[in-house]
């Protein structure tokens, strides 16, 4: 039953992206052939009907979507202002995007911990009340063998339930990945299956560290239940309260606002500076300052936005560190993020790609000022009758964009694996304990 | 070879074992007698570490029990009174799965069969899943389990409560082909008659405390039985 979602929601996964794949490519070209074709127009027209982006899905978000559901994938580039990526999936849901909720990750990280309990929560409980486990102890054989077979025979069940799933997930990242991208996706997969596989260390180990520890079968199984509706359910949503407690972040309509007022104030003071003047765009600025009034007023612009922009995304990664440490208490947690971070379908690298958007949104704008200062500003009062063509159009370039290589996001989610490898230490600790003091009678 | 000195063992404020000292050499059936709740159960527990005595120490080979946990036990083999098993696996199953474990080494089908022979199971019940194995049979791959290991030391609790006379005797001719081999073997029994049959030593336990420690050949069925009645009864000091 769970491969059988694992493999339907990859399936569905695979699907979308293809197709949003080809819509993207499509898009990028006609949005490009229509800078391309603009007539003669003055720079600063061209400026502000900018060029739209597309955000590219890495491949690996059919096993993990992460925040992809809920990000923009569409940018535009225009004059004055950074935009909001627009066109989140998650609005534009189809029936069929109930399914595809349940992500292989979502699979992976909740229903496969319940198998585990369901499979192991009478390990020892269950012997001891069979009567076997009295047999088994009576031959010399040390606790420390019983706690290993048993965890391998867990571990051998889990891994025989999934190697379908795995499989199906190399040949996805094979197919689907642009040549350049297979060894990085391969590697990113290697990583993820690492992460996946010591998390599931951390729960078998628990399970039978819990079988051994309870007086009955009944009491090990209750006692397992519990914590996995604690971890599934009650945990992710405390430790992103308590993130956004720590860390909080503004309302957007505030941090719009704030960002408004910070522009404003910087810009008075700056057109002062450079141009005596007490507006922006005031009349009294004579034409032939044009080009460099559009250039600077660009710069300050750039600033301002860059200072708001990177204190908001701070405090998310700030939040998401939180999150991460929570890890060592909540093993999901970290799985969770050290998952998305690997898939590529985290904040960090939804940050890059906006950040590289804004680089080329700052490229546009510059050439389009640049051009402004050598050719209109001269002309004096005659500044607003130049106007250029092609030739200017052409030296922007169309936005090419490389996700990030895994090397790139592993350098930011190690942390999050060394948090489950200590998880898994303490867990195996902890059954090693409760399977030392294994007592066949009472007393 | 299986030694208890001065073993005690307190339940709650209730006494278990109090005092108890017997010996069994190599070659010896020692029967333990004892009405329910005398302390059989619990001094066999102690001998496997599945309890820690309040005091007094359990030998086997000279080794403490409590010091050398995992290696008392493989001079050691136990049958308790209801041999558990894995009912979905067959009685071979079983056996190759906990010989194994004993020996750590996995032994032939062929060697299983003969052991499983040996201990006289029914050579077409060998293959059967053992939740449907009659007590007797159950009993037997617990002794072939025993017999692969090798053991120097037989713990039995009970061994002939629930079979049939049959059955009983074949059992205790098993138990005398082992002692015959040089093996320790003490039995926790209310069988008076099985006791008198293959008992090198008899004793008698009640409350916690070894009553009579006799030779087998001192006395015949009947005055047996009249020593157990007369202690359960009047509680005579040896």
């Amino acid at each position: 039953m769970a491969i059988l979602l694992i493999l339907t929601s990859m399936a569905v996964g695979w699907q979308r992206q293809r197709e949003a794949s080809a819509e993207q490519q499509a898009a990028q070209e006609l949005d490009y052939r229509d800078w391309l074709n603009q007539d003669i127009r003055h720079p600063h027209d061209a400026a502000h009907q900018g060029m739209h982006v597309f955000k590219p899905a890495p491949t690996l978000s059919i096993v993990d979507p992460g925040i992809s559901r809920y990000a923009g994938t569409t940018v535009w580039l225009q004059a004055h202002r950074q935009s909001d990526l627009k066109f989140r999936p998650a609005q534009d849901a189809t029936g069929l995007q109930r399914f595809g909720d349940f992500s292989a990750a979502w699979v992976l990280q909740i229903l496969v911990p319940l198998l585990v309990i369901v499979f192991g929560f009478n390990a020892f409980a269950g012997e001891r009340e069979q009567g076997t486990l009295r047999q088994t102890l009576s031959l010399g054989v040390p606790a420390w063998r019983l706690l290993w077979g048993k965890a391998l025979a867990l571990g051998a069940i889990i891994g025989t339930l999934l190697i379908p799933a795995v499989i199906a997930a190399g040949f996805a990242v094979v197919l689907g990945a642009e040549t350049g991208g297979r060894a990085d996706a391969m590697i990113r997969l290697a990583w993820a299956a690492a992460g996946y596989a010591v998390y599931f260390g951390i729960i078998i180990y628990l399970v039978l560290g819990v079988s051994a520890l309870t007086p009955s079968s009944r009491v090990s199984l209750i006692a397992l239940i519990a914590f996995w509706i604690g971890t599934a359910v009650l945990a992710p949503r405390a430790a992103s309260d308590l993130a956004r407690r720590l860390h909080p972040t503004p309302a957007k309509k505030d941090f719009l606002a704030k960002m408004e007022t910070d522009l404003s104030a910087e810009a008075e003071r700056i057109w002062q500076e450079k141009f005596g003047v007490k507006a922006k765009w005031s009349p009294d600025l004579p034409l032939n300052k044009w080009g460099i009034a559009l250039r600077v007023d660009d710069q300050l612009g750039y600033a301002v936005y860059r200072r708001h922009y990177d204190a908001l995304w701070d405090t998310y990664e700030r939040q998401q560190r939180v999150q991460e440490w929570a890890g060592l208490v909540v093993p999901l947690l970290a799985l969770r993020s050290f998952s998305m971070g690997l898939a590529g379908t985290d904040f960090a690298h939804h940050r890059h790609f906006t950040e590289a958007a804004e680089e080329h949104r700052h490229l546009i704008q510059d050439l389009m000022s640049e051009d402004l200062v050598k050719h209109a500003d001269t002309l004096d009062h005659q500044h607003f009758a130049y106007q250029a063509g092609k030739d200017l159009w052409k030296t922007v370039p169309q936005f090419q964009y490389r996700l990030p290589a895994a090397g790139w996001a592993l350098r930011r989610n190690w942390p999050g694996l060394a948090v489950l490898t200590a998880g898994l230490i303490l867990s195996f600790a902890f059954s090693a304990a409760a399977v030392s003091r294994l007592r066949v009678v009472q007393g | 070879m299986l030694e208890t000195i001065d073993l005690t063992k307190y339940f709650n404020g209730t006494v278990a074992l109090d005092r108890v000292t017997l010996r069994v050499e190599p070659g010896e059936i020692y029967c333990l007698l004892g009405a329910n709740g005398a302390g059989k159960t619990t001094l066999i527990n102690v001998f496997l570490n599945f309890l820690e005595p309040t005091a007094g120490e359990a030998r086997i080979n000279g080794l403490d029990v409590t010091r050398h946990a995992l290696e008392t036990k493989k001079f050691v083999a136990y049958i308790p009174e209801q041999v558990m098993l894995y009912g979905v696996l067959s009685g071979l199953e079983n056996l190759g799965y906990f010989a194994a474990l004993a020996t750590g080494e996995c032994l032939p089908r062929a060697r299983l069969v003969e052991l499983l022979a040996t201990a006289g199971l029914d050579g077409g019940a060998a293959d059967k899943r053992v939740s449907a194995y009659s007590k007797g049979m159950r009993q037997k791959v617990g002794i072939a389990i025993a017999m692969a290991k090798g053991a120097r030391a037989l713990l039995l609790d009970e061994p002939t409560a629930g079979l049939d006379p049959k059955a009983a005797n074949e059992f205790s001719q098993l138990l005398r082909k082992a002692k015959d081999n040089g093996v320790a073997i003490l039995t926790t029994t209310h069988d008076l008659f099985h006791a008198k049959q293959t008992g090198t030593r008899i004793g008698i336990m009640k409350q916690g405390r070894l009553v009579a420690n006799l030779k087998g050949d001192e006395f015949s069925h009947t005055d047996l039985e009249q020593l157990y009645i007369q202690h359960m009864t009047d509680g005579m000091k040896p």
